[in-house]
């Protein structure tokens, strides 16, 4: 199986705006047919159908993608002779000597720091800087973001005397 | 019900777009992976509920329209 990472995102591009346009589509004709009309139900299966399409091919990227990074981890394991890393650990790659995060004065973990700091590794490799890897990599960001985002309200809303300094009302709420 | 033909050209004329707009996803995935592939079937199953779902609607337009000529028998 081989599909080339542009058609990946071409691919998935063009179903995540399907999805959305026949999402609408359904809920249109709902409103006017009422939710149990046959063209309502095609609407409806047309719209899962998008979803269920745009998840295996999400699926089948996410799995190349890991695939790659596995084999580069291992081929540097072996010129170096050491373990292979994990995936994720953008940060063991080589840096410049003066942090993005420090010059622009932001704090080490925030995600720009973290994306520009893995787009410099990854300047490092063979393949270099590319258009897909550099979205790729901020998709990455934007996920880990939105994870750690509704974590956090999660435990907020569970544990909320964990955040006392949260706690003033006047506060605006996650 | 109370419809608009206007309203439901707009509809009939979104699901067309949806439907040339995602044409090519299957046969992108055929030439790719095979006609086998769980994608590609993934997609063309896709590909048919869009078609039917625009076929559906133009004929329920056609059939509210009563200018029409009857060329089209009404299912409904």
């Amino acid at each position: 199986m081989y599909i080339p990472e542009a058609d990946f995102e071409y691919l998935i591009r063009t179903l995540s705006d399907a999805r959305s346009r026949a999402t609408e589509l359904a809920v249109s004709i709902g409103s006017r047919l009422g939710t149990e009309h046959r063209l309502t139900e095609l609407a409806n299966t047309a719209a899962s159908n998008i979803e269920i399409t745009l998840r295996d091919i999400r699926n089948a990227a996410a799995e190349k993608t890991e695939s790659g990074i596995g084999l580069k981890d291992l081929q540097q394991a072996l010129q170096t002779g050491t373990q292979p890393v994990a995936p994720v650990q953008v940060t063991s790659s080589p840096l410049p000597a003066t942090s993005f995060a420090a010059a622009a004065g932001l704090d080490a973990e925030h995600w720009l720091s973290t994306f520009v700091d893995a787009l410099l590794a990854q300047a490092h490799t063979a393949g270099g800087i590319t258009f897909e890897g550099t979205e790729r990599l901020l998709q990455q960001r934007k996920d880990e973001f939105l994870r750690d985002f509704l974590t956090a309200r999660r435990m907020y809303r569970t544990y909320p005397r964990l955040f006392p300094e949260l706690a003033d009302p006047n506060r605006q709420t996650f | 019900m109370n419809i608009y033909p206007g309203e439901f050209n707009e509809l009939r004329r979104k699901a067309s777009e949806l439907m040339s707009d995602t044409a090519d996803v299957s046969s992108l995935l055929r030439s790719r992976l095979g006609d086998q592939h769980e994608l590609t079937r993934a997609a063309e199953q896709m590909t048919a509920s869009i078609e039917t779902l625009a076929r559906e609607l133009r004929s329920f337009d056609s059939s509210a329209e009563p200018t029409l000529t009857d060329t089209y028998q009404n299912p409904y």
